[in-house]
C-alpha cells in the first residue's frame, strides 16, 4: 500500500476494529470512525501522506492524543485521521534565548520535563498535559490553571510548521517574538485542525520561579468560595493560579489512585498558587487566607513542599477522569463569564441540571473565570443524553447573556457550532470562513467543524406557530 | 506496609460474554492513560493503548464490533504491566479486565494446534511441577554446555538470539530448595512464610535464598513450604484463569498448612501481585471466596516486610561496606511492584541503608522493561523493542549496577544488557542487600 511506504507498516490502520478507537476523543456524546488512520513519523512524512489521501478524495482529521474534550479531533463521515502521536521529538532546547523547538505530537508535560534542568518550564499546563500533545494544544489554543497568570497557548507560539493541502510545507514565525509581516500565528493558534496540519512548534520558555506555595483554602458554601475569588482580584493579589473543586468533584478525587488530600467535608475547596521572591510569596498567600477567612473560610493550608504540590495538583488534573467513578460518561462544559458573576453562573447551571434530573459537579479555572460544569451520564440512555445536551445550551445562552462567551479553552468543535449564532452574526462567520479558506481552499482540514452547520438566520427561524420565548 | 485493596468485585458469570463489561463501564474517555502504555508509545496507536483496549472490548461486550483476529491481537499485544492503573482517575482494573478477555479467548480457541500444543506442555507440565521445570531446565543447561544454543539463532531466528544471550544455568548448589525453616537471627518477631516459586528455584534460586538470610536477619523464624510448585500468575497473565483458580486452591491449602496466619513474603513482583488479587480470581466459589480474600491480605512483598522500621533498624546494624557491589548502582521497579502492589518507597529505602554505595536515578523507572512473564517469549520482538529505551537510559544513567525484584524482569535486563554489550551487572534487591550483609 503506497501510504505504509510512506509511514511505514505501524503507521496505517485500516481495519474496522483499530478505527473505531478513533470514532471519538474526550468528547463522548456522538460519535463517529473515520475510514483510516495515519500516523506519520515525521513533517516530511506527513506531506507525503497528505498528497495521497489528498488524491485519493479523503478529507482529514488532524489529531494528537485524543483527549479533546469537543469532538473536534474525530470525523463527521469518514475521512482520514491523520495524528502526530508518533512524531514525539524535541528537537531544541535553547536556554539562552529561551525556546524549544518539538515536533506536533510532544507530550506537553514531557517539554516541561525536558527543559526543568535548565531552570525553565513550559507554561500552559492543560489538565490532560500528562497525555495531550503540543500540537494539539495549539489546536485548541489550550489553557490549564497557570494560564491565569501566564496567558494560553497563543501567548507561547513563536512559530510552527504547517503542511497545507497541497502537501507543501511552510513555516509561519520564527524563534523571535513579533514575526516580521502579518502575524499569522494569530489565526493559526486555535484554530482546530481546520487549517492545515501543524508538524513542528516553536515556543517560548518561562524562567522557573524561585518559590513557589500552594495553598488549600475550604469552603463550607461554594458560593463563598466564589466570591473569595472576585474579592481576590479585586484587591489586585496576583497568584498564578486559582481553581475551585466542588464536593462531588472532591469525593470522586479523594476516592482515586489521585487522591490529594482534599477536605472530604468541605462544599468547595480553593486551590491557589502564588509564586515568586520569598518575601512576595508569604505576603500574598498571607493576604489571600485573610481575605478567603473573611467570605468564611474555615481552614487553610500552605505548602512549598514539592511532592505534596505535585499532589494536590494530580488530584485537581484528574478530576474528569474521576467522575468515572460517577457514570459511565461526563460532559465537561467550558464556558467564560466575568469572574464577578462567577456564583451566579453555578446557580444557573444547578437549576439547569437540577430541572432535568442531571448530576452536576463543578471545576473551575476561577481566576479566569472559566468553569467547567460537568454533567455526568450514560450514553447508552438517549433522553439523558438529550438532556444533557440541552442542560449544555442553556448554560452557554446564560454565559452569553453575562458578558461572558462559548469557550474557554476547549474550542468549539462539534459540541458547540449551533452555539456559535449566539455570539456571531451570518456575516461574522461567512468572515471567518474566508479567512479560512484563505489557508484551506478545498475544504480539505477538519471540515464540518467549528461553523454552525446551518446558517444562524435558519438556526434562530422558529417553525410556524411556535411561540417565541 | 501497603494494606491489600479489597478485590471483592468478582468476574461476570454469563457464560456468553467475552468481555467484564462492568468493568469497562468505570472507563471515561479521559486518555491520562495514553502516555504509560509500552505498546502505544512504541506505536503511537490508540488502538494499542489502554483507553483503546478498553473502548474494543466495550464495543465487543455491546456488539457493535465482533471479536476478530485482530481483537485477539490487540488483546495478546499488551504487556498487562498495568501502568495505566497507577493513572487512572477512574480507578479502572485494567489488569483484571485482561485477565478476563484473555481466558475468554482462550476458551473460544482462535489458536492453532500447535501453539495449543505448545501452551499445554508450558502451563500443565512444567510450569506446575518440579521435575518438568528440572526437565526443561536441565534441558537449558545441557544445550549450553554442548554450545548448542550458540546455534539457537540460526533455527530460531529472534527467538534464538534471545536464548543465546540467556545466562548460564547456576550450578546445582545454588538450585537446592530452601530449608524447612530458617531461624530468626537474635529476638524472633514471628514467622514468614516464603514462596519460592516455579523457576525462582531452578535460575535464580540464590535469590530465594538470600532472601531467607535477610527475613532472619531482621528477626523473621522464615519458613519454606515444601512440595509448592507454582501459585498460577503465568496462568491467569495469560487466558489460563481455570488452572489458575487450581493452583490458587492448592497454594493456600499448602501454605495454610504451615502456618494459616503469618505473613506470606514474596521475593517475585509477578507471584505478589497475583497473590494478593486471590480474592477477586475466587470471588464466585463460595466455598473459597472468603477464605482466598484473606489470604491475599497476608501477601506481602519482601522490601515491605524489610523496610518496616524494626526490620530496618536491625538489617542495618548487620550491613557492612562490600566491594561485592559495584557502584553506582540502580533501581528499576517491576511494574507489578510499583503498578500492580502500589510498592514504591520500601525498596529505594533498603538500598539506601546499603553503607558506601551510591545509588542514581534511572529515568523511567516505572516503565516496562518488556519480559511481562512470559511475553518476551510469545513475542520476542515487541518485548526487545520496548527494552530498547530503557537500555538507553540505563546508559545514560552510568549506572554498573541494575537492581529489580523479579524473575522475568532480571532475565530480560541480563538479555538485553548482554545484546547491548554493557558493563552492567543485573541482581536482585535480596542479593544486593545479602551481598552486603555480615556472615
Amino acid at each position: 500500500m503506497e501510504l505504509a511506504a510512506i509511514v511505514g507498516e505501524r503507521g496505517v490502520r485500516s481495519d474496522a476494529l483499530a478505527r473505531s478507537a478513533y470514532e471519538s476523543d474526550g468528547f463522548m456524546l456522538q460519535r463517529e470512525a473515520p475510514s483510516i488512520v495515519v500516523l506519520p513519523r515525521s513533517t516530511e512524512e506527513a506531506a507525503a501522506a497528505v498528497k495521497v489521501l489528498r488524491r485519493e478524495g479523503l478529507v482529514v482529521v488532524p489529531r494528537g492524543a485524543g483527549t479533546g474534550l469537543t469532538g473536534g479531533a474525530r470525523p463527521i463521515a469518514g475521512g482520514a485521521v491523520l495524528g502526530t502521536a508518533r512524531m514525539k521529538r524535541i528537537l531544541e532546547i535553547n536556554p539562552d534565548d529561551r525556546f524549544a523547538r518539538v515536533e506536533a505530537g510532544v507530550v506537553n508535560v514531557h517539554l516541561t520535563a525536558a527543559t526543568c534542568s535548565h531552570g525553565l518550564f513550559y507554561a500552559p499546563d492543560p489538565s490532560s498535559q500528562t497525555a495531550c500533545t503540543i500540537g494539539g494544544n495549539v489546536g485548541n489554543n489550550s489553557g490549564g490553571p497557570h494560564c491565569f497568570k501566564y496567558g494560553s497557548t497563543n501567548r507561547h507560539v513563536l512559530g510552527l510548521t504547517l503542511v497545507d493541502s497541497d502537501g507543501e510545507i511552510t513555516r509561519v514565525g520564527g524563534i523571535e517574538p513579533d514575526p516580521d509581516g502579518i502575524d499569522l500565528l494569530g489565526p493559526l493558534v486555535g484554530s482546530e485542525g481546520m487549517m492545515g496540519l501543524v508538524t513542528e512548534v516553536t515556543v517560548k520558555l518561562e524562567p522557573s520561579p524561585e518559590r513557589v506555595e500552594t495553598l488549600l483554602v475550604m469552603f463550607e458554601s461554594l458560593d463563598a468560595c466564589c466570591d473569595a475569588v472576585s474579592d481576590m482580584i479585586a484587591a489586585r493579589l496576583e497568584p498564578s493560579a486559582i481553581e475551585i473543586l466542588d464536593r462531588l468533584t472532591i469525593e470522586a478525587v479523594e476516592a482515586s489512585v489521585l487522591r490529594a488530600g482534599y477536605p472530604e467535608h468541605a462544599e468547595a475547596v480553593m486551590l491557589v498558587e502564588v509564586e515568586g521572591g520569598p518575601h512576595e510569596v508569604d505576603a500574598i498567600a498571607t493576604d489571600i487566607i485573610e481575605l478567603a477567612r473573611a467570605r468564611g473560610a474555615f481552614e487553610a493550608r500552605r505548602t512549598a513542599d514539592d511532592e505534596e504540590r505535585k499532589k494536590l495538583w494530580a488530584g485537581r488534573k484528574g478530576a474528569f477522569g474521576a467522575m468515572g467513578r460517577i457514570a459511565p460518561d461526563l460532559y465537561v462544559a467550558d464556558v467564560v463569564v466575568p469572574r464577578t458573576r462567577l456564583r451566579e453562573i453555578v446557580g444557573v447551571a444547578s437549576r439547569a441540571c437540577a430541572a432535568r434530573g442531571l448530576k452536576l459537579s463543578n471545576v473551575f479555572h476561577a481566576g479566569d473565570g472559566n468553569l467547567h460544569p460537568n454533567i455526568s451520564y450514560d450514553r447508552r440512555d438517549a433522553d439523558e443524553v438529550a438532556r444533557v445536551l440541552a442542560a449544555g445550551k442553556e448554560i452557554m445562552e446564560a454565559c452569553v447573556a453575562f458578558g461572558g462567551s462559548l469557550t474557554g479553552e476547549h474550542g468549539v468543535g462539534l459540541e458547540k457550532q449551533g452555539e456559535m449564532c449566539l455570539v456571531f452574526g451570518d456575516d461574522d462567520l461567512a468572515a471567518m470562513s474566508d479567512l479560512r479558506a484563505a489557508f484551506d481552499p478545498h475544504g480539505f482540514w477538519n471540515p464540518g467543524k467549528l461553523f454552525p452547520v446551518r446558517g444562524c438566520r435558519e438556526i434562530e427561524a422558529r417553525p410556524l406557530g411556535s411561540e417565541a420565548r | 506496609m501497603t494494606e491489600a485493596a479489597p478485590h471483592a468485585r468478582p468476574f461476570p458469570t454469563d457464560a456468553a460474554s467475552l468481555v467484564d463489561h462492568a468493568r469497562s463501564l468505570d472507563c471515561i474517555h479521559c486518555g491520562l492513560c495514553l502516555t504509560t502504555c509500552p505498546t502505544y508509545q512504541l506505536t503511537g496507536s490508540e488502538t494499542s493503548s489502554p483507553r483503546g483496549r478498553i473502548h474494543l472490548m466495550r464495543a465487543v461486550a455491546e456488539e457493535r464490533e465482533e471479536p476478530t483476529v485482530e481483537f485477539a491481537e490487540e488483546m495478546d499485544f499488551c504487556l498487562v504491566c498495568r501502568h495505566c492503573e497507577s493513572v487512572c482517575p477512574a480507578g479502572v482494573e485494567f489488569g483484571a479486565m485482561m485477565e478476563f478477555t484473555r481466558g475468554k479467548l482462550e476458551e473460544t480457541g482462535t489458536r492453532g494446534p500447535l501453539a495449543r500444543l505448545v501452551r499445554w506442555i508450558g502451563f500443565r507440565r512444567i510450569l506446575p511441577s518440579r521435575a518438568g521445570l528440572k526437565l526443561a531446565v536441565g534441558g537449558l543447561a545441557l544445550a549450553q554446555r554442548l554450545g548448542l544454543t550458540r546455534l539457537a539463532p540460526l533455527v530460531a531466528g529472534l527467538r534464538g538470539e534471545v536464548t543465546a544471550a540467556l545466562p548460564p544455568v547456576p550450578p546445582r548448589r545454588e538450585r537446592r530448595p530452601l530449608p524447612a525453616v530458617t531461624p530468626a537471627r537474635g529476638a524472633s518477631r514471628g514467622r514468614a512464610l516464603v514462596l519460592e516459586g516455579c523457576v525462582m528455584p531452578e535460575l535464580f534460586g540464590r535469590v530465594n535464598h538470600a532472601e531467607a538470610r535477610l527475613l532472619a536477619a531482621a528477626g523473621f523464624e522464615t519458613m519454606s513450604v515444601p512440595k509448592h510448585v507454582c501459585c498460577g500468575a503465568l496462568h491467569a497473565h495469560n487466558g489460563e484463569l481455570e488452572q489458575a483458580r487450581e493452583l490458587a486452591r492448592s497454594t493456600i491449602e499448602r501454605f495454610d498448612a504451615v502456618d494459616d496466619s503469618c505473613p506470606v513474603v514474596l521475593d517475585s513482583a509477578g507471584c505478589g501481585a497475583h497473590m494478593r488479587e486471590y480474592g477477586r480470581l475466587l470471588a464466585n466459589d463460595p466455598a473459597w471466596a472468603a477464605r482466598a480474600e484473606a489470604f491475599g491480605r497476608r501477601v506481602v512483598d519482601m522490601s515491605e516486610v524489610l523496610a518496616a522500621p524494626e526490620s530496618l533498624e536491625r538489617l542495618a546494624s548487620r550491613l557492612r561496606e562490600t566491594t561485592s557491589l559495584r557502584g553506582p548502582i540502580t533501581w528499576d521497579a517491576p511494574c507489578h511492584l510499583c503498578h500492580g502492589q502500589q510498592v514504591r518507597s520500601q525498596p529505594l529505602a533498603l538500598l539506601d541503608a546499603l553503607p558506601g554505595v551510591e545509588r542514581v536515578a534511572l529515568e523511567g523507572a516505572e516503565s516496562c522493561c518488556g519480559s511481562a512473564g512470559i511475553y518476551s517469549v510469545l513475542r520476542p520482538s515487541d518485548s526487545l523493542e520496548v527494552l530498547e529505551p530503557k537500555l538507553e537510559a540505563l546508559r545514560r544513567s552510568g549506572a554498573r549496577t541494575l537492581v529489580t525484584a523479579n524473575p522475568g524482569c532480571h532475565q530480560q535486563w541480563q538479555v538485553g544488557v548482554r545484546r547491548a554489550g554493557l558493563d552492567v551487572e543485573v541482581v536482585h534487591l535480596a542479593e544486593a542487600l545479602d551481598r552486603a550483609l555480615e556472615g
